[in-house]
């Protein structure tokens, strides 16, 4: 569903992303790993548009989507989840979901306010909380949540389990399932707690802007020296 | 005395009324758009004209004046739009300021269109017999008409708070306003929410001058008083905040109708003291969050020393203004004098608004206390020239310097706003204490003595002043001093963290620059051979802000560039035509919408590439 070749992308004058490429198959997860500043992040703005590629293609269900606005990406069918989770502070928590409400994908069933309180019933409790009153955890959990009202194919996660108790992270693992039960995409970054490498069906390794290994997580557990050269602080 | 007490609380409510509906556009659009929208005083002034216009067609009745100003609202909602579509669209990710340019130059236009449209009359409406009914207090008459609008302020209030709390566009609108980029990458096209939001405010905007076409004339004037206040209140509630506007509506209206009845000198200063006094005790508003700040625009370009190309033009210019005077006649002789001295002024607030990062709304205040401390000194105490003129600079240096204690603590449009407020409180002084300051009518008969050799030594005086001025200026940008003010405008805390002084560094800019402006005001005053309240006007605090603007602020010869462009255009044009203010305004916005980073960031761009 999803074909990236030769991505650059740039801050500036400077090169971040340096001919990245994979390709996601529908409803699998990929993961992607690496140090600090390896170019993770980078990679999902750009795919969502918020970092325009400078060059390279991105294919999203056969429709050709880079340098388009965020605006097309989100709609034709891509979640994003920033690090940083940016959710509206001032908007109460049922106010967050309405603004990330979107018409329904025809052959996936559409997300609603009570399914997603089913799946964080954290959330469910705070309907009328202002997001900016709320832990670091249940502040991820309505960046999910508020992503998925709309009803994307494909979701990138940047960081999602960074800086969360072990209770929350399960949580966040247990939607991340969840999620790929219900034939969604996820396309995850990952440094710190590690669980989405667990069930990813891909990894992919980034150093300096390139991807610079790929292959299941079993064989990576069995590639020491990859590890020691990509991973390893 | 309880009537009168009454009859002052009915008048304050119907001012707040009116200033609600002339502020709750502004803080609306800026609340969402981050845009300081100048040409809001312009599509209020539009309103009131569209409102005669519609109004005076309409039957005279209830349900046509209502019908009529409706129909106004939704005709300036669609200008409010189409400006939104055709200008500030393609500025949103511009530098801090420039959506102020360009609104201002819209503002120019507008003024000059409506001139053009409606003539230069102003213009009331008669009052048909239900306008005209009053209600009797005492022995005064209160119009019914302004009960009504007592009225309409609240439901328009409630209104605007129903529509942003309870529907799905007020919670796409206020998460919008929290971070567009998140809410463009969960599909919301941003671009027409913020064409809606642009409309509504204007359809605001247009709706208050048409309600208050009962209450006043239409005049070509209050595009610019009005757009005053406007800020005023929203800036005083805290800016995007419309509770915020509410309060600060009512909070000033009253104030203005019991501050006249008790104290009639006070009008034109009480205003511009509520917001002093607010801002220096509540930094964003009553009501607003330390997050609404105007957008900044990324990191600012790097500031190097001039490369040899950029010297030997310096000196060419220079070799160029040294031989003017024996080729130029007097007139082309005085308008080089005026542009010299608009350089240093330009000079001065390029200091504090590009390496200091504190925009001024009100830079005029230095230079017009230049002025008037020059001409003061020349005039009451026979002060020579030279005395007179270090004067001008010490008293505007040394109000600079107290004023500056409080501002430098606040940021972005606040503080560009209580400079205004200060510019504003010291023009009405000059405009009240005529022993002094002879008032409107100014001080008369400042010349220069005659050892200095009429315009051309004057010239000479002017070229080495300013020109030195503006070289100590620049010369103080690239000694630590000039690194560590940078420093503190890019990264406040890291500066601190160095052991940098951030306050203190911002006040002695802020002081370098009155003192500068001061100099070059002292300077005007010699040139004109008289001081006016205008030189202490918002115009002229618009016209620095112009010069450094379209030169640049990024850059260091921004202001250079800027005063010289501005200066000759604005000469030549009011020579050339009665239309200057379209030509200037056209002029303005293709410069904006061409150079983004001003003439000198675009010559600099040019030669990198």
């Amino acid at each position: 569903m999803l074909e990236v070749e030769r991505l650059c992308s740039f801050y500036g004058r400077a090169q971040v992303l340096h001919d990245v490429g994979f390709g996601l198959a529908s409803g699998s997860v990929a993961v992607l790993l690496g140090r600090n500043g390896a170019g993770k992040s980078t990679v999902l703005k750009s795919l969502i548009g918020l970092v325009p590629p400078r060059s390279g293609r991105i294919r999203f269900e056969r429709a050709e989507i880079a340098g388009l606005p965020p605006h097309r990406i989100a709609r034709a069918g891509i979640g994003y989840v920033p690090e940083e989770r940016r959710v509206f502070a001032e908007l109460t928590v049922a106010e967050n979901l309405e603004a990330g409400r979107r018409p329904p994908r025809p052959g996936l069933a559409p997300w609603t306010a009570a399914r997603l309180f089913a799946l964080f019933p954290a959330l469910g409790e705070l309907r009328r909380r202002p997001a900016g009153r709320m832990s670091g955890g249940e502040q991820q959990m309505l960046a999910i949540a508020r992503t998925l009202m709309g009803n994307p194919r494909l979701v990138l996660l940047d960081e999602p389990g960074e800086g969360l108790a072990p209770l929350v992270l399960r949580q966040i693992e247990a939607s991340v399932r969840a999620l790929r039960a219900e034939g969604v995409s996820l396309l995850i970054a990952e440094q710190g707690p590690a669980f989405a490498r667990a069930v990813a069906d891909q990894v992919l390794v980034m150093e300096k802007g390139a991807i610079v290994w790929s292959g299941t997580h079993a064989a990576l557990e069995a590639d020491a020296p990859a590890r020691q050269r990509y991973l390893m602080p | 005395m309880h009537g009168f007490l009454f009859l002052q609380l009915l008048t304050g409510l119907a001012s707040a009324a009116q200033l609600f509906l002339l502020a709750a556009g502004l803080t609306v659009i800026f609340g969402v758009t981050r845009v300081v929208n100048f040409a809001h005083g312009s599509l209020y002034m539009l309103g009131a004209y569209l409102g005669y216009s519609l109004i005076t067609r309409a039957p005279p009745t209830p349900v046509g004046f209502a019908l009529g100003a409706l129909a106004t609202a939704g005709l300036v909602a669609a200008l409010g739009a189409g400006l939104e579509i055709a200008l500030l669209r393609r500025l949103y990710r511009a530098p801090d300021l420039f959506q102020l340019l360009a609104t201002f130059a819209v503002a120019l236009m507008a003024e000059d269109l409506t001139q053009r449209l409606w003539g230069a009359e102003d213009l009331a409406l008669p009052r048909p017999g239900f306008l005209a009914g009053a209600l009797r207090i005492g022995a005064a008459r209160f119009p019914l008409y302004d009960l009504v609008l007592i009225g309409l302020g609240p439901a328009v209030y409630l209104a605007l708070l129903a529509l942003f709390r309870t529907t799905r566009w007020g919670v796409l609108v206020r998460a919008a306003t929290a971070d567009r980029d998140m809410l463009a990458c969960l599909g919301v096209d941003q671009r027409w929410l913020f064409t809606a939001v642009f409309a509504l405010g204007a359809g605001l905007a247009g709706l208050g001058g048409a309600l208050g076409l009962p209450d006043t004339t239409a005049t070509l004037q209050m595009g610019f008083s009005s757009v005053t206040d406007a800020f005023v209140v929203v800036v005083v509630g805290g800016l995007g905040s419309l509770s915020g506007a509410a309060l600060a509506s009512l909070l000033i209206g009253l104030l203005q109708a019991f501050g006249i009845a008790l104290v009639p000198r006070s009008t034109l200063v009480l205003v511009f003291v509520v917001m002093a006094a607010t801002l220096v005790l509540r930094p964003h508003g009553l009501l607003g969050s330390a997050s609404a700040e105007a957008a900044g625009a990324g990191a600012p370009a790097l500031v190097r020393p001039a490369t040899p190309a950029l010297r030997a033009l310096a000196l060419v210019t220079l070799a160029a203004a040294v031989a003017l005077p024996f080729l130029a006649g007097p007139f082309l002789l005085s308008v080089a004098t005026e542009a010299l001295i608009a350089l240093l002024f330009a000079a001065s607030l390029h200091l504090m608004m590009g390496p200091g990062g504190m925009a001024s709304f009100g830079h005029a205040a230095w230079f017009g206390l230049g002025a008037y401390g020059a001409a003061l000194a020349a005039l009451a105490l026979r002060a020579p020239l030279p005395l007179a003129l270090v004067m001008g600079l010490l008293l505007a240096g040394a109000v600079a310097a107290l004023f500056g204690l409080v501002v430098v603590r606040l940021a972005g449009v606040y503080l560009a706003m209580l400079t205004l407020a200060f510019a504003q409180i010291v023009w009405a002084g000059a405009m009240q204490f005529e022993e002094i300051s002879g008032g409107d009518n100014g001080l008369l008969g400042v010349w220069p003595p005659r050892w200095l050799g009429g315009p051309v030594g004057f010239y000479f005086l002017a070229l080495a002043l300013c020109a030195g001025g503006a070289l100590v200026l620049r010369r103080a940008l690239h000694a630590p001093f000039g690194y560590a003010l940078r420093g503190a405008r890019d990264a406040p805390q890291r500066a601190a963290a160095i052991g940098l002084d951030v306050t203190r560094l911002r006040w002695a800019a802020f002081t370098l620059a009155g003192a500068a402006a001061g100099l070059a005001g002292a300077l005007f005053a010699y040139a004109k051979g008289s001081v006016f309240p205008t030189y202490l006007g918002l115009g002229r605090s618009v016209d620095a802000l112009l010069m450094v603007l379209l030169g640049g602020v990024g850059t260091m010869s921004g202001p250079f560039v800027g005063a010289l462009v501005y200066t000759g255009l604005y000469d030549a044009l009011l020579l050339a035509t009665d239309a200057w203010r379209l030509v200037l305004g056209a002029a303005i916005i293709a410069l904006v919408l061409l150079f983004p980073d001003g003439l000198a960031g675009a010559a600099a761009r040019r030669m990198r590439a």
